[in-house]
């Protein structure tokens, strides 16, 4: 009997000791990282709600893979980080030969983290990555009109089209990021999708899934040392969880802090908050597709007229947001200022009655997704009342985030539903994507717009496309396709001794910043 | 099974994808074949162990699952042993001097624990340990110190369970005659309650520790998504708000099969401490 009990207690011991001993295994290098001494620090912690699909480049859509990834490898083009034009990366030059030919020029010298030399090689690999059905890549969809790249010398690529393809460089800048053939072919892709190698500023060291990506300084990287020495993410789901590591120094910065908590962060003394409008829009969506009164042109009029965004802005984001008239942002290449509807509710309610509605008799049904976007839901209540303020009764319903999208999808949305949409820098992409027939994303179809937005999207000069998307934009308002919001802020939560100017277009790269 | 609650290819495509696009995703994954069919072909290769790839990564489902099993079960077996060494004297303790203020503490003690979601205690152990004392790292997994806050959030249940059902065996226990035989012939307290009532009321403990290390393992999930602890419960989770159901199905099969194992396992653990029950 008494041995019996002696197995059982070194059972349980056991137990014991098999907990410490995993844990112990792990890494425990860097946990110093929150000390205070910040004269010698070098290193960052960036927290993100989720870990990276994969490692490999061109595979993942996800912002959050991508956005990791992009500090390991180069693109050719990127964006300026505040006014979100082309600057040349590993591509020096890049033009239109004519309608179904780009040329591009490539940077010489530059040298991936295994010592391989990046040449026209590693672009064609590239973009034949994405083409290829046997890597399964999510970029694919938007790649299908490349017929071919052609290597013309070892500096020189050609991009052969099947049909004109303006809108190729936008792609270039981001969807391409450069992997180093030699070293995927050798490895394979499951491998290479796990240590990855490209010419980025920093390379990578260790990836625990679901915990944590730590890369180091590449100190021979060609645009210079970066001057942080040690990056990590890390991943915590949770954002009060989230908070807390910020708030207790184990995290430095990130991103989407919710309006409501900014104010907790501005106290703090170590702490700052960086915020930029960014190219991501909010909008309520009139579903013209469904049959119901939003058919009626006048009652999108109506409706944009009812509904206060300034209110909305003030009164529920905290003033983090920046009012949108047309369907394209500031920031937007073609954006042109276009001529609002002003919050005037008698206005409104006249012309619901010209359009032969009673405001009273009118019960609407409006979608929102749930923490999707900042205070969505609460965002969908506040319109819903402001609705109610001229008698138009509104059903707030509440989807849950893949539930809503594939509603939309679907077109199983009723009169109207709250989206949005991004990174929208150029014209084409926003405008075709969300105003055409197949594009179920805005719920509004018309087909004299249709026709002018395909009409626009094969012009090759400039000035007549720049042209075409402006008219494009009056029409828009002009038949109240859809209730325009606001461009979201994006918010950072910043250790206050960091150099970080947020970019417009939500990347996060530890190049471009530095501690005090 | 696998589409129940909606179609994954919305989520994976870029938004501005064509459709014919989105139909080609959904031949290549096979979506576009009859439940039954989808139904009948997963059921094939999961008895081989093939549970398909994650639609997010592609990679195999099943090491992916397997991968995060070493930090789940650190987890789970540490917050359960942390429970049973806080719960069984205390249990005892309690039953024995029952109606003692003691007894009263322990059980009010108890009713908390069992009452407090573990969502709320975590944040507010995040809060005061990581976020106010600085003690402790608030999330993540590496080292020893990163255990602590988890462990306790995931034993608080399971201590107040464990506690309550040990006592009041224990109270069966104690009213038997043999206890009163025992007594009566002058057994030495200590000896008595080791001896001949903790040891007789162990079977039922061991059966709820069965099913309660099966809850720890499963069960888990909000713990470790408050504490980003990268085991099984958070990884399943994600996969179900990306529906990534090749991952959520090889996940939820180990869990089961764990289970299963666990309660074999408890089965042979009643013939060791009680003869009765081994097979003549």
């Amino acid at each position: 009997m008494r041995k019996n009990s002696l197995v059982l207690l070194v059972l349980s011991l056991l137990l014991i000791l098999s907990g410490c001993t995993e844990g112990t295994a792990g890494t425990s290098n860097s946990d110093g990282d929150g000390d205070s001494s910040t004269s010698t620090k070098d290193s960052l912690v960036i927290a993100f709600e989720a870990d990276a699909g994969t490692l490999i480049a061109n595979s993942d859509v996800n912002y959050v893979t991508d956005t990791q990834i992009r500090n390991i490898y180069d693109p050719l083009i990127d964006r300026d980080g505040q006014s979100g034009e082309f600057v040349p990366v590993l591509a020096e030059e890049w033009k239109n030969v004519d309608e179904l030919t780009w040329h591009l020029t490539l940077k010489e010298g530059v040298k991936f983290h295994n010592g391989a030399d990046f040449d026209a090689n590693s672009v064609k690999y590239s973009i034949d990555y994405i083409l290829d059905d046997a890597n399964q890549s999510f970029y694919k969809s938007r790649w299908v009109d490349v017929e071919e790249v052609k290597v013309v010398s070892p500096f020189e690529v050609e991009i052969k089209t099947s049909k004109p393809f303006p809108s190729l460089i936008q792609r270039i800048t981001e969807d391409l990021l450069i992997m180093e053939p030699g070293y995927v072919e050798e490895v394979g892709t499951d491998e290479a999708a796990k240590k990855p190698i490209g010419t980025g500023a920093y390379k990578f060291v260790e990836w625990s899934r679901d915990n944590y990506l730590k890369l180091e300084a590449n100190e021979d990287y060609w645009k210079g040392t970066p001057e942080i020495k040690k990056l990590e993410f890390r991943y915590i789901p949770e954002f009060s969880s989230r908070l807390s590591a910020f708030l207790s120094n184990e995290v430095d910065m990130f991103k989407n802090i919710p309006v409501d908590s900014v104010g907790k962060i501005e106290s703090d003394d170590d702490s700052k908050v960086e915020k930029v409008p960014s190219a991501r829009i909010n909008y309520l969506a009139l579903n013209t597709f469904y049959d119901g009164p939003l058919k009626d042109e006048k009652v999108r009029q109506a409706l944009n007229h009812a509904v206060d965004v300034d209110e909305l802005i003030e009164a529920v984001l905290n003033g983090n947001g920046t009012k949108m008239t047309g369907p394209l942002a500031v920031i937007n290449t073609g954006y042109i200022e276009t001529k609002g509807y002003e919050f005037d509710p008698e206005k409104a309610k006249s012309l619901l009655k010209e359009a032969g509605y009673e405001p009273e008799s009118l019960t609407l049904t409006l979608d929102t997704p749930n923490g999707r976007y900042p205070m969505d839901t609460q965002v969908a209540q506040a319109i819903a009342a402001q609705l109610q303020r001229i008698g138009v009764k509104v059903n707030v319903q509440v989807n849950e985030w893949g539930a809503h999208l594939e509603k939309i999808r679907n077109r199983e949305m009723k009169d109207m539903f709250i989206l949005g949409w991004g990174p929208a820098f150029d014209p084409q992409s926003t405008i075709e994507n969300l105003f055409t027939e197949v594009a179920p994303y805005s719920g509004f179809y018309d087909e004299d717009i249709e026709a002018k937005i395909y009409e626009t999207n094969a012009l090759f000069d400039e000035e007549k496309r720049f042209n075409g998307y402006a008219e494009l934009q009056n029409a828009l308002v002009e038949k109240a396709a859809w209730v325009p919001l606001w461009q979201q802020a994006d918010l950072y939560a910043v250790r206050k001794d960091l150099n970080f100017k947020p970019r417009v277009d939500e990347k996060i790269q530890a190049f471009e910043m530095s501690w005090n | 099974m696998i589409r129940l609650s909606g179609d994954p290819t919305a989520l994976f495509l870029p938004p501005d994808a064509p459709r014919e696009q989105i139909e080609e995703y959904r031949e290549k994954l096979g979506f576009n074949r009859p439940i039954y069919v989808q139904y009948g072909d997963f059921m094939v290769n999961a008895v081989q162990g093939d549970f398909g790839q994650s639609l997010r990564s592609r990679e195999d489902a099943l090491p992916l699952v397997l991968d995060r099993l070493p930090a789940t079960f650190q987890l789970a077996i540490s917050a359960l042993v942390l429970s049973l060494l806080i719960s069984i004297p205390l249990g005892v303790l309690s039953a024995f001097r029952r109606n003692s203020i003691f007894d009263r503490i322990a059980v009010a003690f108890t009713v908390l624990g069992q009452a407090v979601p573990s969502f709320w205690l975590g944040l507010l152990l995040i809060y005061f340990f990581a976020a106010q004392l600085n003690m402790l790292p608030s999330g993540g997994a590496g080292s020893i110190t990163h255990l602590i806050l988890p462990m306790v959030t995931l034993a608080a249940y399971s201590v107040a369970r464990f506690t309550r059902f040990t006592r009041s065996t224990m109270l069966d226990v104690l009213r038997k005659d043999y206890i009163r035989t025992a007594k009566a012939s002058g057994v030495p307290t200590l000896r008595l309650i080791g001896r001949y009532a903790l040891k007789n009321s162990l079977i039922p403990i061991i059966t709820l520790v069965a099913l309660d290390l099966g809850t720890l393992l499963g069960g888990a999930v909000i713990t470790e998504v408050v504490f980003a602890w990268p085991g099984i419960g958070r990884l399943l989770m994600q996969s179900l708000m990306n529906r990534d159901f090749p991952i959520v199905l090889a996940g939820v099969f180990i869990i089961a099969l764990i289970y299963a194992v666990i309660n074999f396992i408890a089965d042979v653990l009643y013939a060791y401490v009680n003869p009765q029950i081994r097979v003549k």
